[in-house]
C-alpha cells in the first residue's frame, strides 16, 4: 500500500518538478554568461527529482512496484516458472531454444572427440603399429555405433510406441490445459489450498526468529497456488514432471546397437587385461574409447525425424501456456526487469536485480526489526544505551599499579576462612571499578562502536597530527627529520597495514582504532603543513612590527591562518576514515557497522547488507554536516583573505 | 529567449533517449542467457586434497566429459555460491555442507548431488589456548571470554556441536568473527582463549601454543562430523544431466583408486599445492564414501541428519546421478 502511494507521488514529484524546471527556465531573467557559476544556483525541484529518480529505480529494479500494484504477480510467476522448469529438460533436446537437436550436437562432439583421439594415436610415439591398429580399429567400432541409433529402420516398435505415448499425453495435457476448467478442484480441496496459502502468507514477509535471535532470510516467494491461474499452470507442471521423467528413462536401444556395444566392451576389456604394465598407454587410449562409447549409450540419439511429433507437441503445449499467462507475461517483462522469478525444485526464488537488490519495503521492515535492541544483530542492538556504574569509568581510567605500589601487602585470608580489608585492598577495589557509586546512561551497539573508532582515530590524528604538521611547517629540524618518514608511509594504502594489526595489536579496539589514526595522521600533517607555510609573510611582519612574541604569533596569525587548511583535512579524513574501518571491522570483530556487513555477507542477507550501507552513508553525511557547521562558525574569515 | 528554449527542449529529448537506452540495455543485458556448455567450470579448494584432484590434473574430467574443464580454486564455500549464482560456476567439488546450507536457505537455485567427503575434527576443530588452563573439563570457563569463530562455515558447525558436548553455552561468549588464519594468529597472541579453525596450516599453528577441545576419537564418538558435497547450479543439472553424471562417475572411480591404494599422490599433491607427507597426514582423516554409502548417507544417513539437524528446506538433495 505504502509502495504504491509512494511510488505514485514519485511520479507526480518528477513531472512537476520538470514542468516547474521547464518553466523557469522559459520565464527566468538570468544575464549570467555560459560559465558564470551563478547559472548552477537554486534549483531546490531538481534536488528532488534527482533524489526522486534513485528511489524510482531502487523501486523498479528491487521489483517493489511490481509487489505494491501486484501482490500476487511473484505467486503466479511462480507457478509459470515451475511450467518452465519442467519443460526446461524436454526442450534442450529440441532445436526449440537450441540451434540444434541435443542428438545432432552430441553426434557432432562425439565424433570429433572419437577424430581427436584417432589422430593422437597415429601420431603417438609410444605406440606400436600393432596397437594402433588395435585402437583405431575400436575407435571406427565406436564409429559405427552412432548410425545403429540413428536408423528409422531399426527403431524398435516399442521405443516408437513409448514416443507417441509421450507425445499423446503432452497433446492430451495441452488440450486440457486450455479448457476454462481444468484442473477441476473440489471445495474441500479449494478451501484446503486457501488454508495453506493463508499459512504460508505473503510475498517476502520477515521472520524473527526468537530463539536464536536472528533475523532468518525472508520467505521470498510464496509456493502454494494462490489463484486458480496459478493453480492450472501447478497442476500442468507435476504432470510435465512425470512426462518428462518417462521420457528420460526411455533408451533407443535395439538389439542390434546392444549387441555391437557389448561386443566392443568386452572386447576392450579383454584387451585390456592382456595388455602388460608397460603398455600403459595403449591401455589408457582403450579406457577412453570406451568412456565414448558408453557416452554415446546414455545420449538421447533418436533418428532424425522420430521425435518430430513430440517437438510439435511440446511447442504447442508452450504456445498454449504462453497464451493462458495472458496480462501476467506484460507484468513479467515491464515489472520485473533484469530477471524474473525462477524455480528450482519445489521452491521458487528471485533471481535477477530482485534477488540481490532488496525492496525498499523489506528493507526499511528489516530496519525498523532490527533497530528493536531486544532483536538487533548477533545479540548486540545497532543503537541503545546501557546503564553503567560511574566506579567503571574511574577503574578504566586509573591505572591498575597505583595500588600497587602502597607499602603494605594486599589481604591474606585467616584462619576462620574470613577476608579482613585493608587500605591497599580497598585501593585496589577502587582502581579496578569494583565498588558502586551511581549509574549513568551510556550508549552502546554496533552504530556507537563504529562511531566511536573513527571518533578516536580522528582525535588522536589531529592531536599529533596537526602540531607536528604545524611545526614541520616552520622548523627546519622538525622537517628534515620527520618528512623521510611521513613521506614513506604517507603513500601506503592503510589497509596494507591490515594483515599486522592482529599479530601486533590484537583484536581489540586498539587495533583497529590504530588504523584508523594512521590514516588521519599523515592527513592532519599535510594539512597543517601546508595551512603553516601558506601564512602571508606581511601579516607574520605587521604582528612582528606590532611587538608579538613567538607564542602569539603562532597562536594568533599562524594558526588561524592554516585553520581552514586543517578543517578541510579534518573532512576529508573523516571520508577515509569511513572508508577504513568496514574494512578494519572486517578483519576480527564482534561489533560495528563493519562486523554487521561481514556476517550478512556469509549468510546472504541482502537487506541487512544494504542497510549497513546505509548507515555508513547516513553516519558520513552526519559527520560531514556537523564538520560544515563547525568550519562555517569558527572560521568566517575562510575564502575571504 | 527562443533559441535557448529550443535548445532545452533538445536537450531533454536527448536526456530522455539515453535514459530508455540505458534501461532497455541493461534489461536486455542481464537477461541474456548463456547456452549450451561448451566448457564445464569447477571449482575446488586448494589445501584440501581429493582423489579427483589426479584426474583434475591428467586431464581424465575433460576426456570423459568430452568438453574442457575448467578448474578454479576457491577459499571458502560461500564464494562457491556466489560464483555459481553469477554463472561464472557450474560444479563446486568439496564445498563444505554448511555454506551449502545457508546458501538454499537464502534461496539459491543450486542442488546437492553428491558427497565429496567426509571427515573427523582432523580437519576442522576447535583449539584452546595452554595459557587458559581451559580443557573439556572445565570447559564453562569459556563463558564470558573470547573465542575466534570463522562464523557461516563448517568450523561453526563443529564449534556448536562441542559446546553441547562439553555442555557450556554458546551465547555467553564472546564469539569474534574471524577467518583460520587470523584466529590461529589470534590464539598465539593470547587475544582468545580458544579458536575454532580448519585447513592444515592454521591448525598446525594454533596446536602449538594450544591443544584440540575434543580429541579427533572424541569427536567422533560425539559424532562431531564434517561432510563436504558437490553442488550444482540447477541449470546445468537441467541442461546436461549426462555430463554431471559422468562428472560423479569419475570421481568415484577416483575414490575406489584411492581406496584400493593405486592413487598418483605426486600428482594430487601438486594439484592441491601441498607437500606429499601433509597431504597423506590430512587424507588420512578423509572418509571417500562409496556410492551406496553415498546414497545412504543422503537419503536417511549422516547427511540428511545434518541437513535436518539444521533446518535446511527440503527437496534440495538429489541421488539420481550417483553412479549404482
Amino acid at each position: 500500500m505504502l509502495t504504491q502511494i509512494l511510488t505514485f507521488l514519485i511520479f507526480f514529484a518528477v513531472v512537476g518538478c520538470i514542468l516547474y524546471g521547464r518553466r523557469l527556465i522559459r520565464t527566468e531573467k538570468v544575464d549570467a554568461v555560459f560559465g558564470n557559476p551563478e547559472r548552477a544556483l537554486g534549483g531546490t525541484h531538481w534536488v528532488i527529482v534527482g533524489s526522486s529518480f534513485l528511489l524510482l529505480i531502487w523501486l523498479y529494479y528491487s521489483w517493489d512496484i511490481a509487489k505494491g500494484f501486484y501482490p500476487k504477480s511473484a505467486n503466479e510467476l511462480c507457478q509459470v516458472a515451475k511450467v518452465n522448469d519442467s519443460l526446461l529438460g524436454l526442450k534442450y533436446q529440441f532445436p526449440i531454444e537450441e540451434r540444434e537437436f541435443k542428438s545432432t550436437s552430441q553426434i557432432k562432439k562425439e565424433n570429433k572427440n572419437l577424430k581427436l583421439i584417432q589422430n593422437e594415436i597415429q601420431n603417438s610415439e609410444e605406440l606400436n603399429s600393432q596397437q594402433k591398429t588395435i585402437l583405431v580399429n575400436y575407435i571406427s567400432k565406436t564409429n559405427q555405433l552412432i548410425p545403429l541409433l540413428t536408423n528409422e529402420d531399426l527403431l524398435e516398435i516399442e521405443t516408437q510406441q513409448k514416443i507417441d505415448d509421450i507425445t499423446g499425453k503432452i497433446n492430451l495435457l495441452t488440450e486440457n490445459f486450455q479448457k476454462s476448467d481444468y484442473p477441476f478442484e473440489t471445495e474441500q480441496e479449494l478451501n484446503e489450498r486457501l488454508k495453506a496459502v493463508d499459512e504460508e502468507g505473503g510475498w517476502g514477509i520477515t521472520k524473527v526468529d526468537a530463539g536464536s535471535g536472528s533475523i532468518e532470510n525472508t520467505l521470498e516467494v510464496p509456493l502454494v497456488p494462490a489463484t486458480y491461474r496459478g493453480l492450472k499452470f501447478h497442476t500442468a507442471a507435476q504432470e510435465l514432471n512425470l512426462i518428462s521423467d518417462e521420457f528420460f528413462k526411455l533408451r533407443n536401444h535395439n538389439p542390434q546397437f546392444k549387441n555391437k556395444i557389448k561386443e566392443l566392451k568386452e572386447e576392450i576389456k579383454s584387451y585390456r587385461k592382456n595388455l602388460s604394465d608397460s603398455e600403459e598407454v595403449a591401455s589408457t587410449y582403450a579406457k577412453n574409447i570406451v568412456k565414448i562409447a558408453r557416452r554415446i549409450e546414455f545420449a538421447s540419439i533418436y533418428p532424425p525425424n522420430a521425435l518430430d511429433q513430440m517437438q510439435a507437441a511440446i511447442i504447442k503445449f508452450d504456445n498454449a501456456q504462453k497464451k493462458e499467462q495472458g496480462g501476467l507475461r506484460l507484468i513479467d517483462v515491464f515489472l520485473f526487469p533484469a530477471g524474473t522469478i525462477v524455480a528450482s525444485g519445489p521452491s521458487c526464488s528471485e533471481q535477477g536485480s530482485g534477488r540481490w537488490l532488496p525492496k525498499p519495503s523489506d528493507t526499511f521492515n528489516k530496519f525498523i526489526l532490527m533497530s528493536k535492541p531486544s532483536v538487533g544483530y548477533k545479540d548486540i542492538p545497532l543503537l541503545w544505551i546501557q546503564m553503567v556504574d560511574v566506579s567503571k569509568m574511574i577503574g578504566f581510567i586509573l591505572p591498575d599499579w597505583i595500588a600497587d605500589i602502597l607499602p603494605g601487602e594486599y589481604p591474606v585470608h585467616s584462619k576462620d576462612g574470613i577476608v579482613k580489608q585493608n587500605f591497599k585492598g580497598g585501593v585496589l577495589k577502587i582502581v579496578t571499578g569494583d565498588f558502586n557509586l551511581f549509574k549513568v546512561p551510556v550508549p552502546y551497539g554496533h552504530i556507537w562502536d563504529s562511531f566511536l573508532r573513527v571518533f578516536l582515530g580522528l582525535v588522536f590524528g589531529i592531536l599529533i597530527g596537526v602540531p607536528l604538521g604545524l611545526f614541520m611547517g616552520l622548523n627546519r629540524f622538525a622537517k628534515g627529520f620527520f618528512d623521510p618518514l611521513i613521506e614513506l608511509y604517507r603513500p601506503v594504502p592503510p589497509l596494507a597495514w591490515a594483515p599486522l594489526i592482529i599479530s601486533v595489536l590484537g583484536i581489540d579496539n586498539t587495533g583497529k582504532v590504530f588504523l584508523l589514526f594512521m590514516v588521519s595522521l599523515s592527513i592532519m600533517i599535510i594539512s597543517a603543513r601546508a595551512g603553516a607555510s601558506g601564512t602571508q609573510l606581511s601579516k607574520i611582519h605587521a604582528a612582528h612590527s606590532l611587538g608579538a612574541s613567538k607564542r602569539q604569533i603562532l597562536r594568533h596569525v599562524i594558526f588561524p591562518n592554516s585553520l581552514p587548511e586543517i578543517l578541510t583535512g579534518i573532512r576529508v579524513a573523516v571520508g577515509m576514515c569511513w572508508g577504513t574501518l568496514v574494512a578494519a571491522e572486517f578483519l576480527a570483530g564482534t561489533t560495528g557497522i563493519g562486523f554487521v556487513e561481514n556476517v550478512a555477507k556469509k549468510y546472504f542477507q541482502y537487506e541487512v547488507i544494504w542497510i549497513t550501507i546505509f548507515i555508513m552513508g547516513m553516519l558520513g553525511l552526519l559527520f560531514d554536516i556537523t564538520l560544515r557547521k563547525i568550519i562555517d562558525k569558527t572560521i568566517p574569515w575562510r575564502g575571504k583573505g | 529567449m527562443k533559441h535557448i528554449n529550443k535548445q532545452g527542449r533538445g536537450k531533454m529529448k536527448k536526456i530522455i533517449s539515453f535514459i530508455l537506452g540505458c534501461f532497455v540495455a541493461l534489461n536486455l543485458s542481464i537477461s541474456v542467457a548463456n547456452s549450451a556448455a561448451n566448457e564445464v567450470r569447477v571449482a575446488y579448494f586448494l589445501e584440501w586434497p581429493s582423489p579427483n584432484l589426479e584426474d583434475m590434473m591428467k586431464k581424465n574430467f575433460a576426456k570423459a566429459l568430452g568438453v574442457p574443464v575448467k578448474w578454479t580454486n576457491f577459499t571458502n564455500g560461500g564464494a562457491m555460491t556466489d560464483a555459481m549464482l553469477a554463472g561464472d560456476i557450474d560444479i563446486s567439488y568439496s564445498q563444505g555442507l554448511v555454506p551449502f546450507i545457508n546458501a538454499v536457505k537464502s534461496k539459491a537455485p543450486i542442488k546437492l548431488v553428491d558427497v565429496a567427503m567426509e571427515y573427523g575434527m582432523g580437519g576442522t576443530t576447535c583449539v584452546t589456548s595452554n595459557a587458559s588452563g581451559i580443557t573439556k573439563a572445565n570447559a564453562t570457563e569459556l563463558e564470558g571470554k573470547k573465542v575466534a569463530v570463522p562464523l557461516g562455515t563448517m568450523a561453526e558447525y563443529v564449534f556448536d556441536e562441542s559446546m553441547k558436548v562439553v555442555g557450556a553455552d554458546r551465547k555467553k561468549m564472546d564469539i569474534i568473527q574471524m577467518d583460520p588464519e587470523e584466529g590461529a594468529a589470534a590464539l598465539v597472541s593470547g587475544d582468545v582463549v580458544m579458536a575454532c579453525l580448519f585447513g592444515g596450516n592454521s591448525i598446525k599453528a594454533a596446536t602449538a601454543v594450544g591443544s584440540r577441545l575434543l580429541t579427533v576419537q572424541e569427536a567422533r564418538d560425539a559424532g562431531i562430523l564434517g561432510i563436504d558435497i558437490t553442488s550444482v547450479t540447477t541449470k546445468f543439472m537441467k541442461e546436461n544431466p549426462g555430463m554431471l553424471r559422468t562428472f560423479i562417475e569419475v570421481t568415484h572411480e577416483a575414490n575406489a583408486r584411492y581406496r584400493a591404494g593405486k592413487s598418483d599422490m605426486n600428482s594430487m599433491s601438486k594439484a592441491s599445492e601441498m607437500k606429499v607427507a601433509d597431504m597423506k597426514e590430512t587424507l588420512s582423516g578423509f572418509k571417500f564414501l562409496t556410492p551406496e554409502e553415498t546414497k545412504q548417507s543422503m537419503e536417511s544417513g549422516n547427511l540428511d541428519a545434518f541437513l535436518k539437524g539444521m533446518g535446511t528446506p527440503r527437496g534440495n538433495v538429489d541421488t539420481s546421478f550417483l553412479p549404482l
